[in-house]
């Protein structure tokens, strides 16, 4: 198993740090990607974080009302070591389907 | 997530003759649940973009398979800016969501399909438009869901000339209103915030008064336990009663008008509300 | 979790002892590829491997896995996001007599590197009238089929062909990846070694001892009345519509290409002559795809004894598509069998 750490992303609009309003998932949850994890709060708005990957995660930074700059730690996934980092979907391998049929008079001459 | 989803469509045909610029996306979910379509409008100097895609709204009301209909409001994320103040009234604003609900497939609600009619979502700015369109298309407004609701509107208080005058030269802008409303307003790179105060002065020229027209379907008012914009809600409550709505409240502990709008149990009461 | 094909590991291959005494072990794409590169990397010291992620993180897809642990940070390394400098440095380090294995960690990313792979790689042996050869396997992960955004499914197999002083190959199962980049990493010569990453997890039996010949084209199944003809995942696909025609009474052979260049011409032509029809199918795009070439090089040796044109069934002229529409682009088992139709039907006059 491998940890992948997931810092706070630059929200942009020149923002440096956000506010941890409610996490949404805990420790030992399995998450899906683009699942919702957290929400915080910037100068600007609020914002309901998703998920970059799925994983199990690990350890959660900060709770409620606690400040976070952007690119320091917000939190940890366990991964399994074949799968870190893939790019894609591993194919699925399931039997052939076809809807032609081929009709032939073959001449064997 | 957002499959289906239509990016740039203009709605084909304009109310008063005039195009107002309005950019408006319909996402649909992957399994559509088959209930009536849900239209979001955000709240003064946000964007649907702030407001329900990065507050994680469109993803949940998606995943709930509904499909949903979003609008950048004159002025506001990629809708155009018009010149002329018209585009801008709350009444204009409300004619041409009417005309967007019909150009994307809207019917009027039936009684047993499911499918018929239309929801709404509001949000501050957003829920005075959703109030109003729910008291003055009954035939269409199925449920009302209003966020960060308010009796009066503070954007009538605003105080436009103090506005304009810092805008001009730094002068400091007494009311305390005024100057958070602005500075909020120029928070974001975005907003253009000479159309933002024309929508200001529309808004003037309309002034809300929810007792002039109340909604008589079902509604789900919700409001952050600290949100001073909200405070009034519960007179909200009190009209919708006293003409026979079904009226639920819900207030957020520990959130505001700001981060109100991220909160789960929001959505999920939203969802819940909408899906019964 | 559906995609742990590396689960248990090196350690626990299942092994099989052949009639012939050889000893055959079963593993995905992966794991052989990964196996004949710690070989490479034991057999030859002068071997270097390299490339985006290839180091600590073993790879986006694994096949270095373990090596930069196992033979050290100064023969398996990473490289910044920069696939002109990953080329360029195998250019010196060629120059220095090391055997550079770079990787391009996918297809669409070797466009940055197209001067060097091109201007300087494929050529610096005649320019220099061979005292500078360039004895670098390049691996570029290839083809569609994993859903991955642009730039992660491109068929460039036709763009390096059409380039003199590079050789091209191709493996379509676990068995030819592990012997035909052992062999590739000991030649002399550039090597672009484009590896099929939708089979990558796929498994199936590795005889390391015994590969047969790593040269030319290979028939991996034999019929009588029609060649395929084939390369990396479509070989796969190719097999599966065999077995379909079969059932329609359509006796199919199967050729891998493996050497896209040089192409084997000869063992198109023995094919051929014996079966008298062929469709070649791959996954670029169809104008002035490698397709072409080898119609006319079946055409050219076939002529007197074809029953019918050569068909192709490839790709569309289009640039390959986001992840959800490649279903739509890659030919699948219809398109192939209509390309076979098309070429039973086919009756002179």
């Amino acid at each position: 198993m491998a940890e992948i750490s997931f810092p706070l992303p630059d929200l942009g609009e020149g923002l440096i740090e956000a506010t941890v309003l409610e996490w949404l998932v805990s420790p030992g949850d399995q998450v899906e990607r683009n699942q919702p994890l957290v929400e915080v709060e910037t100068t600007k708005s609020a914002v309901e974080l998703p998920s970059p990957q799925a994983g199990k995660v690990v350890r959660i930074h900060g709770g409620p009302g606690d400040r976070i700059n952007v690119g320091e730690p917000l939190i940890v996934f366990e991964v399994p070591d074949n799968t870190a980092g893939i790019v894609g979907t591993v194919p699925k391998e399931e039997a052939p389907k076809r809807r032609v049929r081929l009709s032939a008079v073959l001449d064997e001459d | 997530m957002m499959s289906g989803r239509h990016t740039g469509e203009q709605h084909s045909h304009t109310v008063e003759g005039t195009d107002p610029q309005l950019y408006v996306a319909v996402h649909e979910p992957k399994t559509d649940a088959g209930l009536r379509p849900i239209l979001l409008i955000h709240g003064f100097s946000s964007s649907s973009k702030l407001n329900w895609e990065d507050s994680g709204w469109l993803a949940a009301l998606l995943d709930a398979g509904r499909r949903v209909i979003t609008v950048d409001l004159p002025g506001h994320g990629r809708s155009g800016a018009p010149e002329d103040m018209d585009s801008y009234s709350p009444s204009r604003i409300r004619a041409d969501l009417l005309q967007i609900a019909f150009d994307a497939g809207v019917r009027p609600v039936q009684a047993g399909d499911p499918a018929s009619g239309l929801d709404l979502i509001g949000y501050s700015l957003g829920s005075r438009l959703a109030w109003e369109f729910g008291a003055t298309q009954p035939e269409i407004v199925h449920r009302l869901v209003l966020g960060g609701p308010n009796m009066a509107d503070p954007l009538a208080e605003f105080d436009l000339v103090a506005a304009q005058h810092y805008l001009a030269d730094g002068t400091p802008i007494g009311d305390g209103s005024t100057a958070g409303l602005l500075k909020m307003a120029q928070a974001l790179p975005s907003n253009n915030i000479f159309a933002l105060l024309s929508l200001v002065e529309a808004i003037k020229g309309e002034p809300y008064d929810p007792a002039e027209a109340v909604p008589h379907m079902p509604m789900l008012l919700v409001a952050g336990e600290n949100d001073d914009r909200a405070a009034s809600m519960p007179q909200l409550a009190e009209l919708a009663a006293k003409v026979g709505s079904m009226a639920e409240q819900l207030v957020l502990p520990g959130r505001n008008h700001t981060n109100a709008v991220t909160s789960r149990v929001f959505k999920q009461a939203a969802i819940g509300f909408l899906g019964s | 979790m559906s995609n742990s094909i590396l689960e248990g590991e090196t350690a626990g291959f299942r092994q099989t002892e052949s009639a012939a005494g050889n000893v055959t072990v079963v593993m995905s794409m992966q794991q052989a590829l990964n196996r004949a590169l710690d070989e490479v990397l034991a057999e030859n010291p002068k071997a270097v491997i390299f490339g985006e992620d290839c180091g600590r993180l073993g790879g986006v897809f694994r096949i270095t896995d373990g090596l930069q642990s196992k033979h050290g940070e100064n023969r398996v390394f990473d490289t910044p996001l920069a696939e002109s400098g990953i080329l360029g440095m195998s250019v010196g380090l060629a120059m220095a007599g090391f055997h550079p294995i770079p990787e391009v960690q996918f297809d669409g990313f070797a466009y940055p590197a197209i001067n060097q792979i091109v201007c300087q790689i494929a050529r610096m042996n005649y320019r220099s009238r061979g005292t500078l050869p360039m004895p670098i396997t390049l691996r570029v992960p290839s083809f569609g089929g994993i859903r991955a955004p642009e730039h992660h499914g491109e068929s460039l197999e036709a763009l390096f062909a059409h380039v003199p002083g590079l050789k091209v190959v191709s493996p379509s199962n676990p068995h030819e990846a592990y012997h035909l980049l052992k062999y590739a990493a000991t030649r002399p010569d550039p090597v672009i070694f484009m590896e099929p990453k939708s089979r990558y997890w796929q498994k199936g039996d590795v005889d390391a001892a015994d590969g047969g010949s790593p040269e030319g084209a290979k028939v991996q199944r034999e019929g009588r009345h029609l060649t395929l003809v084939a390369w990396g995942a479509m070989v796969a696909r190719c097999l599966q519509v065999a077995e379909l025609a079969a059932e329609d009474g359509i006796d199919i052979e199967v050729l891998d290409l493996r050497w896209l260049k040089p192409i084997d011409a000869d063992a198109l032509v023995a094919s051929v002559r014996k079966t008298r029809r062929a469709v070649v199918v791959h996954e670029a795009p169809l104008t002035s795809g490698l397709g072409a070439e080898v119609a006319q090089l079946i055409t050219q040796g076939c002529f007197d004894t074809l029953k019918a044109p050569v068909e192709r069934v490839t790709g569309f002229d289009v640039p390959y598509p986001s992840g959800d529409l490649e279903d739509e682009y890659i030919p699948n088992i219809d398109r192939i069998l209509f390309g076979i139709q098309r070429v039973l039907e086919y009756r002179r006059g």
